[in-house]
């Protein structure tokens, strides 16, 4: 495998082999490390200073089922902290097959204004070629990703840049392509669109041709846990074919949250919408059936995916308005904004992707907007009017495009649901006690898929503590955190969390898989030190950063104002919010 | 006697018990039943079986999983808002985790023997 560094402010390259230190990373534990070593915590995100760092998992490119994640690092404009995010796609399998462990994108350009592209192909080694790419900038994504495939050929895959990322908002994610060519899979928090936009790099396209593929070490043991995994997947109710996700997507999520009274309403003002089953993963399989005349059940976003959970919504003529509506988005721009139009949900999640924006961050910051008097809650077409202004960069676009944490000194609200500078995802941490304990500790801000479960008898948590004590939250809240720092690193898509936390051979699976790539003998507890030790070195950058446990708490309404239905408050101690990473 | 009425939701495949059998995504019935009625005789007088069922809410608050089914008994007072879910819904635990349950849910967690981390997902295939 190979470190493939390119250096912007003068357009070379350099392929050297993975140094020692790293080799025994991938994905975010590698970007994480990388970033900590390479980038000053107190740079400037936006500045020369901080780098972007791309790794696939430990699996992706291999056969390993549901792997092909890539994470990208860098220093977060929005939280001005360490953020891993990730992608499915299968430009992070032509990583992987292109042996590249890191691509890490340095330098700063001295022209302003201009814009490169890189091709990435195999020639005995990775090989990067440069190509000016001014020419599709200021254009939404959709329009100019089919002019990558034009000039570099169908079998490419490409990673770019929209408007939001060269507006330098704190809310631009990275795109990656799905499986029918569409920009519309997001490495989406905590604005590293913006990062690249600064090195002046809007395309990031990769040929797989001719390159050798990820070694394996131990076939027989990744086989293995192929195969384990695979019986997970398919057996599991939620992860199986025609199951939850592949019938109703993440989206199904909508009406048990707003039962629940966890389903944040209008700017975090209730924990129940009264227009939710009409944005609901049941309305969207049911409407589609209508209007494609039969069921049509979810597709993958990536190669090798068997859960296959991304859904389409389609409007009254059969037309597709997007593709994927994910739970947190139909989540943001629909009850979050009191919005209950699913079409004009779908329309406004469509223009963040061609924008590229973060669907969770634009719909809080148009929420708090909303609060602030800026439109009425529940004005979709307004809403859709805002998710413009953004794309097109006019003043109140750039005051939304920094995120929600602007946007309420802005308009002077005092109701902004963000930790870290981040908007909270859509679980109420009043209602949903234990998700709010990951939102405040998390090292990437506000964040729900910072902590995934998973089998609890591996994890050894189990018979110690009682789970819903505040001392058992805590500790759980820590074995899961740095599980899914682990799993971010193995390449598989969080969703099989879902699965392996019901059936622990699917658990061992992943980490038969890991370690057939890689010849280590690591064991389950192994891997919960490495998961911890990604923590560990995240939470050092942060703290260098000024990030200190202090940021580890909620907003201060979480705790004072009480959320209808239930009329609870966040009432987790400081103590127990210091105790989850006290002990790491 | 006194009657009391219950604001029912049926989600996804349930939603045919609301009166229609063509509804297949959500229906919001208000159904009377004798004061003193469980949530059993909330099922009986829709006419399903308490297997076609899997999360529940009385309230808000959880009542029933997959697999763990302690509401039966449960008393229900007028104007109670009780909200059933089909067998195809999930709710994975990180993202049900410290949420309010009702007394009998939360002595069933108690002692499962997992304490709740898990929950039974082995359904009959409603395929
Ligand atoms: S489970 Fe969904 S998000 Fe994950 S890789 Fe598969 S299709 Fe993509």
């Amino acid at each position: 495998m190979f470190f493939v560094r390119v250096n912007m402010t003068d357009r070379t390259y350099s392929v050297t082999d993975v140094p020692e230190k790293y080799k025994h990373l991938a994905g975010r534990g590698l970007t994480s490390n990388v970033i900590a070593d390479e980038v000053p915590a107190l740079c400037h995100a936006l500045g020369p200073n901080n780098k972007l760092v791309f790794s696939p998992g430990y699996t992706t490119g291999t056969s390993a089922p549901t792997s092909s994640r890539v994470s990208v690092g860098g220093k977060s404009p929005l939280t001005g902290g360490i953020k891993e995010a990730n992608a499915g796609t299968s430009w992070a399998a032509d990583l992987g097959v292109l042996n590249i462990k890191a691509l890490i994108v340095e330098g700063f350009p001295e022209e302003k204004g201009k814009f490169w592209g890189i091709a990435v192909t195999w020639d005995g080694k990775p090989k990067v070629e440069f190509f000016e790419a001014t020419q599709y900038a200021g254009k939404p994504l959709a329009e100019v990703h089919p002019a990558m495939y034009e000039k570099f050929g169908e079998k490419i895959s490409v990673c770019s840049i929209g408007m939001a990322a060269e507006h330098g908002y704190s809310n631009s994610g990275v795109a990656f392509n799905d499986q029918y060519k569409r920009p519309t899979r997001y490495a989406g928090r905590g604005g590293l669109g913006a990062v690249m936009a600064t090195k002046g790099l809007k395309f990031i396209v990769l040929n797989r041709a001719g390159a050798p593929g990820v070694e394996i070490v131990d076939k027989a043991l990744f086989e293995e846990g192929r195969k384990k995994m695979i019986d997970a997947l398919r057996t599991h109710a939620i992860t199986k074919p025609k199951g939850g996700l592949n019938s109703y997507g993440t989206a199904i999520l909508v009406n048990i949250l707003n039962e629940a009274g966890g389903l944040p309403t209008r700017n975090f003002s209730s924990g129940r919408f009264e227009g939710a089953p009409k944005i609901s993963g049941e309305t969207i399989f049911e409407k589609n059936k209508e209007r494609k005349g039969k069921e049509v059940y979810n597709h993958n976003c990536s190669p090798g995916c068997i859960i296959q959970c991304s859904n389409t919504v389609y409007d009254e003529k059969g037309e597709e308005i997007t593709s994927c509506l994910e739970y947190e988005s139909a989540w943001a721009l629909g009850a979050d904004c009191g919005i209950d139009n699913l079409e004009d949900v779908a329309k406004m999640n469509a223009l963040c992707n061609d924008y590229g924006l973060d669907t969770i961050e634009t719909g809080v910051a148009i929420a708090v907007a909303m609060e602030g008097g800026l439109i009425p809650f529940g004005d979709s077409k307004a809403a859709i009017e805002l998710v413009h202004e953004m794309g097109k960069g006019t003043p109140k676009g750039r005051i939304l495009g920094a995120g929600a944490a602007t946007t309420g000194r802005a308009f002077g609200v005092r109701r902004v649901p963000v930790v870290k500078g981040q908007a909270m995802p859509a679980y109420e941490p009043r209602a949903v006690k234990g998700i709010g304990i990951t939102y405040a500790t998390t090292t990437m801000g506000a964040d729900h898929t910072a902590g995934y479960t998973i089998a609890p008898e591996i994890l050894g948590v189990m018979g110690k503590q009682d789970p819903l004590s505040p001392e058992g939250k805590a500790g759980l809240s820590r074995a899961f955190q740095a599980t899914t720092a682990f799993i971010d690193s193995s390449g598989h898509c969080l969703f099989i969390a879902f699965a392996i936390l019901d059936i622990a051979t699917g658990y061992q699976g992943m980490i038969d898989e890991v370690n057939g790539v890689t010849g280590n003998k690591w064991s389950a507890d192994d891997i919960l030190k490495l998961g911890g030790d990604i923590l560990k070195v995240e939470r050092k950058f942060n703290e260098a950063a000024g990030i200190g446990k202090e940021a580890d708490r909620m907003p201060e309404f979480m705790m004072k104002e009480p959320l209808p239905p239930h009329n609870v408050t966040f009432d987790i101690s400081d103590e127990t919010l210091d105790s989850v990473f006290g002990e790491l | 006697m006194t009657e009391i009425h219950i604001d029912t939701w049926l989600y996804g495949n349930l939603a045919v018990y609301g009166g229609d059998p063509n509804e297949h995504n959500f229906a919001n019935a208000n159904v009377p039943l004798p004061e003193g009625s469980v949530l059993q005789d909330l099922l009986n007088s829709l006419g399903m079986k308490t297997e076609e069922r899997g999360i529940t809410f009385i309230n808000g608050d959880l009542s029933a999983m997959p697999g763990m089914q302690p509401d039966l008994d449960h008393a229900l007072k007028d104007g109670d808002r009780v909200a059933f879910f089909h067998l195809r819904s999930m709710w994975p635990f990180q993202y049900r985790h410290g949420v309010a349950m009702i007394d009998e849910m939360q002595s069933a967690i108690d002692n499962s023997e997992d304490m709740g981390l898990r929950h039974a997902y082995k359904l009959p295939d409603d395929d």
